[in-house]
């Protein structure tokens, strides 16, 4: 799904207190003072132990397990990339988990737009049921039906597969991303909809040339949540996935972790997780708009 | 229908011809959809979640009250399953270690998020730089950040070792995940640290709706900075806090990633939360009859919690 970016990261923007902000006008040196303070604080609370976790990634095992100190840091280098990669089980789950991140989003996306696009728009018998229904999935969490689920997906042939995971990460996906969807189509107003059904446009079409390009911007949330949600799930995969081959990034790392791969090079886990950490890093930064519209459009989430 | 003689509206009228071929004919005004379109369009969806969701619900019933083994047959044994959930210690050790962990968390998530509020939410030089910054980690997620804490949580050669011997707090040779209290006090950071700003996120939006003259005219009434957030913000934001109190209550509730990844539930089960124990037994114990009568609690419990969050929203309306 492409999506045009007019605001990368860049959020140092200088705004001098906007409308909505408080505190700009006569603002005490105290307040500046306490301000500049936090953001140093926030700095070396949140952004050193992130870069500290990158360095690790290019340090030898063998440096990593000795007493730590800043000479590490001047023993860098590609080894536990390199490692990987003629290792083969890491990488592997990276391709996987790209497979079924992709995937789960292309098919959210899909599912939540036609359902969106039928409960914003269209007034028929049953919405309301329907709706509710998707809703009230938000209330049952997926840990808690893992064993039905299991016993189910594995009568279908579904266990195992990169398919079954793609079909359950979507489901738990839908909720949000109808009520996304559902809020962006109803705000498109009733007029231009008019106008295409006066030039006798039918539903694709009325899709795909009148409210495709408003509810773009939903559809782009829905697919980040799904694929950020899908990138790092845990407990379904683990439960899902038993052929190693088969195994997403986080399955992979706690297999490493575990030395189900041989003895544990923690050199190969920072590389695995920092791996596991940079697409979240970068979509979230450059996609943030649509990362926030979703809270504030979704307000139901976890 | 409707259709004038411009190029483009004959496109439109060959694009929508096989949408009507499928419905009934159309009159002049009518609308174009076919009949059931709206219908079509959420069916898929409603599919999913009947599949997926409703019918494991639905089952989970029925599994609760069977023996069932993974592998193998199985019969029924009544409400066997739900009266031995009285004498499951290890069930209630769970529960018991999982409600610990909310307590603990609960508040320093609340007070974390709302201090970070505060930072950024007006829109000075580098506010939104900031409010990145604090939900970084939540984006993350719990599981890839437990990975990069493994190695950080060793025994002389992990960063929090070297950090609190550096401060004097510790030789630096605490081994801490494989010590029940120690390693549920590195978790609870560990999760404030990564969840705050999501709780930031949910308030900063609230305080933003908060009209700036009821600041002004507190101040003209002489409120302190902490007057005007007692009396001013916190009693508006309330619904904003039940909600992320809601939410925050049950993430903990459902908490496995963080615990399976650092101790695996150890030393002994001294760190095993209820979804790790359910894990456990449904598919290391193979009794997934048991397993799924106490997830069928854990369901109650949680809709219960959910039912809340509804609630609140409802009466925001």
């Amino acid at each position: 799904m492409a999506t045009t970016v007019e605001r990368p990261a860049a959020p140092a923007r200088p705004r001098r207190s906007a409308p909505s902000g408080r505190g700009g006008r006569g603002e005490s040196s105290t307040k500046l003072t306490l301000y500049v303070l936090a953001a140093v604080l926030a700095v070396v609370v949140f952004v050193v132990p992130l870069i500290w976790a990158v360095l690790r990634a290019f340090q030898p095992n063998s440096v990593i397990t000795a007493p730590a100190g800043l000479s590490a840091l001047s023993k860098l280098g590609l080894g536990n990339f390199q490692g990987l990669t003629s290792e083969g089980h890491i990488l592997r789950a990276v391709g996987n988990s790209l497979i079924v991140a992709v995937s789960t989003a292309i098919l959210t996306t899909i599912l939540a737009t036609s359902a969106g696009y039928g409960l914003g728009r269209f007034r028929f018998r049953g919405s309301n049921v329907a709706f509710a229904l998707i809703l009230v999935t938000l209330m049952i969490p997926f840990q808690a039906i893992l064993t039905p689920l299991f016993l189910e997906l594995n009568a279908m042939n579904l266990t195992n597969s990169r398919l079954g995971l793609v079909l359950f990460y979507s489901t738990v996906n839908l909720p949000f991303g109808v009520f996304v969807m559902r809020t962006a189509f109803a705000s498109v107003p009733g007029v231009l909809e008019e106008a295409a059904r006066v030039d006798g446009a039918g539903t694709l079409r009325t899709f795909t040339h009148v409210l495709r390009p408003l509810v773009v911007p939903g559809m782009a949330t829905t697919a980040l949540y799904a694929f950020l949600a899908a990138w790092t799930e845990f407990l379904g995969a683990l439960t899902f996935l038993t052929s190693e081959n088969l195994y997403t990034l986080p399955v992979s790392l706690v297999n490493l972790q575990l030395g189900a791969y041989g003895e544990v090079n923690y050199g190969f886990l920072a590389a695995g997780a920092v791996i596991a950490m940079v697409p979240c890093v970068i979509l979230f930064v450059a996609l943030q708009r649509y990362y926030v519209e979703g809270m504030a459009a979704g307000g139901v989430k976890g | 229908m409707t259709l004038s003689d411009t190029g483009t509206r004959v496109l439109a009228r060959e694009q929508a011809a096989p949408a009507a071929r499928r419905g009934s004919r159309l009159g002049p005004r009518s609308l174009v959809h076919p009949p059931g379109t709206g219908l079509a369009l959420v069916l898929p969806a409603v599919l999913f979640v009947t599949v997926f969701v409703l019918a494991p619900l639905v089952f989970a019933v029925y599994i609760s009250l069977t023996n069932w083994p993974l592998i193998g047959p199985y019969k029924f044994v009544g409400l066997a399953n739900y009266e031995s959930i009285v004498q499951d210690g290890a069930f209630w050790q769970s529960v018991v270690y999982t409600l610990t962990y909310t307590v603990i968390v609960t508040l320093p998530i609340l007070v974390v998020g709302y201090l970070m509020a505060v930072v950024v939410r007006a829109n000075r030089r580098g506010s939104t730089a900031l409010r990145t910054i604090f939900f970084l980690p939540y984006v993350i997620g719990l599981s890839t950040l437990s990975f990069l804490l493994v190695l950080e949580a060793q025994p002389g050669s992990g960063a929090v070792n070297l950090l609190l011997k550096a401060l004097h707090i510790t030789g630096g040779e605490t081994a801490w995940l494989v010590n029940g209290p120690l390693a549920t006090g590195l978790i609870c950071a560990l999760v404030i640290w990564a969840v705050s700003g999501l709780t930031m996120v949910l308030l900063i939006s609230g305080m933003q709706s908060i009209p700036r003259e009821l600041y002004e005219s507190a101040e003209i009434d002489g409120a302190t900075w902490w007057g005007r957030e007692f009396h001013v913000t916190i009693p508006l934001l309330r619904r904003t806090i039940g909600m992320s109190l809601i939410l925050s209550v049950i993430g903990s509730f459902l908490a496995f990633s963080q615990f399976y990844i650092l101790t695996q539930g150890g030393p002994g089960r001294a760190t095993t939360p209820i979804v790790l124990y359910i894990y456990q037994r449904a598919f290391v114990q193979l009794q997934v009859g048991a397993a799924t009568a106490l997830s069928i609690v854990l369901i109650i419990v949680v809709a219960l919690i959910s039912a809340g969050q509804f609630w609140l929203l409802r009466e925001r309306d």
